[in-house]
C-alpha cells in the first residue's frame, strides 16, 4: 500500500494562521526568559543589569527590553569560568552531547552542552527541513562529513534515522570513497556543503563517472555557507548531481538549522518560526527593519535546555520577506537569498563594501571555473588591492583570455566600477575543502 | 486517558493529541522511577524524550523544558 505523506513535517503548527502562531512564540518566550532568570546566573546578571524581569514580558515587542546576548559575551563567560561558564542551566553531568563551533572565524570556539530532550529538539528541527525538502522514509541518505566534535550535520544525520531513512555515514572516507559509495549503494541524497558537493562531483568527473547517470541522486542539501543559497553555485551543483539542490543553514549555537528550502523554492529559505523568533535588526542602531530591507538576523531559541539562546546576535546579513512569497501554504517568513553574508566579512577596499559571498556570485555564473581564491594586498602601505585566483577546470585553459576579461568587468559591475586583479592558479594549486571553505585571504598589515 | 482538555493557547486538544499526551506522561512518570532496570528505565528515558517531541511540536505542552 502507498503512504501518502503530509507534505508538512508538523502539518498543525507550520499552517498556523500567523496571528495564532504569533501567540504560541509569545507563550513559549514568556517561558523561556523565566526559565532562563531563573536557572542561567548568566542570563540573571544580563536581565538585572537591563532592569527587565520576565513578568514584563506581555507581547512579542517586549522581546526588545530584553538585553542582545553576543558571542563575545559568551565566549568571555567561558574563559572566566571554565569549561562552559554560568549560562548553562543544568550541571553537565545532565548532558549527553557535547560539541564545538566550528572555529572558522579563527577565534576560540564555543563548547555546548545537550540533555537528552534538547538532541531530540536538535534533530527534530533538521526534520522540518528534511521532510520540508521531499525526503522520505524511502531514501538513502549519505552524508559527506567527518563526524567529529564540530556539530555539523550531526543532527541531520539523527533525523534521517528519525524518519526511517537508511542514512550512510562517511566519517573519515576519501572523496574518491564517498563517490563510489554514492553510487555503489544508490543513495538518493547527499549532504555536504556547497563547496564539498561541487568538490565531490569534479572527484567523480575525475575517476570517469557520470553522476547523473551512473548516481541516483534526487536531491543534494546543503548546508554550512552562504553559497547554498547563490543560484549558479546551486545550478551547478544540479548539473553535476542532476538532483534538485536545497539550502539549509544553521548555527551551532541553536545545535541545529532554524531555516530551511521548501520544496517549491520560492528563492530563500523558510523560518521555523514555531521553534525561533528571528529578528531582522539594523546591526548599527539595533532597531527592527521592515520586511525587504537587509539587516543583522538576531535569533531566540526555543529549543534547548542547556543552553538557553535570547536575542542573540549572529552577525548573519539577511533580508526577510513574508512567508506569503512561497505557495507552500507554510507559516514561516522567508529569508530571500539565504544567509547573505556576514556582517564581520565585509572588507573596505577603496571605499567599497566587498562581501565573499558576492564575488563567488559572479565566479560561479562559470562552469569553467573549478576553485577560487580572493587575496586582499596593500602596495606601498597605502592603497588596498583585491585580487581573485582562478583556477580552471581541466582542458578549459583556451577560454582564459575571454574569462579574464569578463570576470574582470562582471566584478566590476558588480562592486561600483571596482578593479579586481583576476590572475590565473596552477591546476591543483588553490586549496580544496570538506567543511566550511576558506576562500579569503587577507594578507593587509593590521595595523 | 489523560483529561488535559486545552492546549497552552487554550484551543481543544484533540482525541488524537490526548491519546498522545497521556503516553508521554506516563512515560514522564515511569521514567523518574528509581527502581527499574537500566534496560527498562534508559529505553524509558529515549522515548519519553521522543514523545516529548512530538507534544512540544504540536504545542500540546510549554513547561520547564528539564526532566530528562
Amino acid at each position: 500500500m502507498t503512504q501518502h505523506w503530509s507534505p508538512y513535517w508538523n502539518p498543525k503548527v507550520e499552517t498556523l494562521p500567523k496571528d495564532q502562531l504569533r501567540a504560541l512564540q509569545l507563550k513559549k518566550l514568556q517561558t523561556l526568559v523565566q526559565y532562563a532568570c531563573t536557572h542561567s546566573p548568566f542570563h540573571r546578571r544580563l536581565y538585572e543589569k537591563a532592569g527587565v524581569r520576565p513578568e514584563q514580558i506581555k507581547t512579542l515587542d517586549d522581546i526588545r527590553r530584553l538585553p542582545f546576548m553576543t558571542r563575545e559575551d559568551w565566549m568571555a563567560n567561558q574563559a572566566e569560568q571554565p569549561l562552559f561558564g554560568d549560562l548553562i542551566t543544568r550541571p553537565p553531568a545532565d548532558a549527553i552531547r557535547y560539541h564545538l563551533t566550528s572555529g572558522t572565524s579563527g577565534r576560540q570556539p564555543l563548547r555546548v552542552l545537550d540533555s537528552r530532550k534538547d538532541w531530540s529538539w536538535i534533530t527534530d528541527m533538521w526534520c522540518y527541513g528534511f521532510w520540508g525538502f521531499g525526503i522520505r522514509p524511502r531514501d538513502t541518505v549519505f552524508f559527506a562529513f567527518s563526524y567529529g566534535s564540530f556539530i555539523g550535520f550531526w543532527g541531520a544525520h539523527y533525523c534521517c534515522e528519525k524518519i526511517g531513512c537508511l542514512t550512510l555515514a562517511s566519517g573519515n572516507m576519501t572523496t574518491e570513497q564517498r563517490v563510489k559509495q554514492i553510487v555503489e549503494l544508490g543513495a538518493t541524497v547527499v549532504c555536504a556543503t556547497p563547496t564539498y558537493a561541487l568538490r565531490m562531483g569534479q572527484t567523480a568527473e575525475k575517476m570517469g563517472i557520470n553522476l547523473k547517470r551512473d548516481g541516483k541522486v534526487r536531491r543534494v542539501i546543503v548546508s554550512g555557507e552562504p553559497a547554498g543559497s547563490i543560484p549558479a553555485v546551486k545550478k551547478m551543483i544540479e548539473d553535476m548531481w542532476g538532483g534538485k539542490c536545497g539550502d539549509t543553514a544553521g548555527m551551532t549555537e541553536i545545535g541545529t538549522i532554524m531555516v530551511f528550502e521548501c520544496e517549491q523554492q520560492p528563492g530563500g529559505p523558510h523560518i521555523i518560526e514555531d521553534h525561533f523568533i528571528e529578528e531582522v535588526l539594523d546591526s548599527d542602531t539595533g532597531e527592527p527593519l521592515p520586511y525587504g530591507q537587509r539587516g543583522e538576523r538576531v535569533v531566540t531559541s526555543f529549543g534547548r535546555s542547556f543552553i538557553p539562546l535570547i536575542r542573540y546576535r549572529t552577525k548573519d546579513l539577511v533580508n526577510k520577506v513574508p512567508h506569503t512569497h512561497c505557495s507552500c501554504g507554510r507559516n514561516g517568513d522567508i529569508y530571500e537569498g539565504g544567509i547573505l553574508g556576514r556582517t564581520d566579512d565585509m572588507k573596505l577596499i577603496r571605499g567599497t563594501n566587498v562581501y565573499p559571498r558576492a564575488v563567488e556570485s559572479v565566479v560561479r555564473e562559470h562552469a569553467e571555473i573549478e576553485e577560487f581564491q580572493i587575496i586582499l594586498t596593500r602596495t606601498d602601505n597605502v592603497q588596498d588591492e583585491i585580487a581573485v585566483k582562478i583556477e580552471l577546470k581541466p582542458n578549459q585553459q583556451d577560454c582564459w583570455p575571454r574569462l579574464r576579461a569578463q570576470l574582470s568587468k562582471d566584478l566590476a559591475d558588480a562592486h561600483e566600477g571596482l578593479r579586481f586583479n583576476v590572475d590565473l592558479a596552477n591546476v591543483g594549486e588553490l586549496p580544496r575543502f570538506e567543511l566550511k571553505a576558506k576562500r579569503l585571504q587577507d594578507l593587509r598589515p593590521t595595523n | 486517558m489523560h483529561d488535559q482538555q486545552m492546549d497552552p493557547l487554550g484551543r481543544t486538544v484533540t482525541k488524537d493529541e490526548q491519546e498522545l499526551l497521556a503516553l508521554f506522561r506516563q512515560l514522564e512518570r515511569l521514567s523518574q522511577r528509581t527502581d527499574l532496570p537500566p534496560c527498562a528505565l534508559m529505553n524509558v528515558k529515549q522515548a519519553m524524550v521522543l514523545m516529548w517531541n512530538a507534544c512540544n511540536d504540536l504545542f500540546l505542552i510549554s513547561e520547564d523544558p528539564r526532566g530528562d
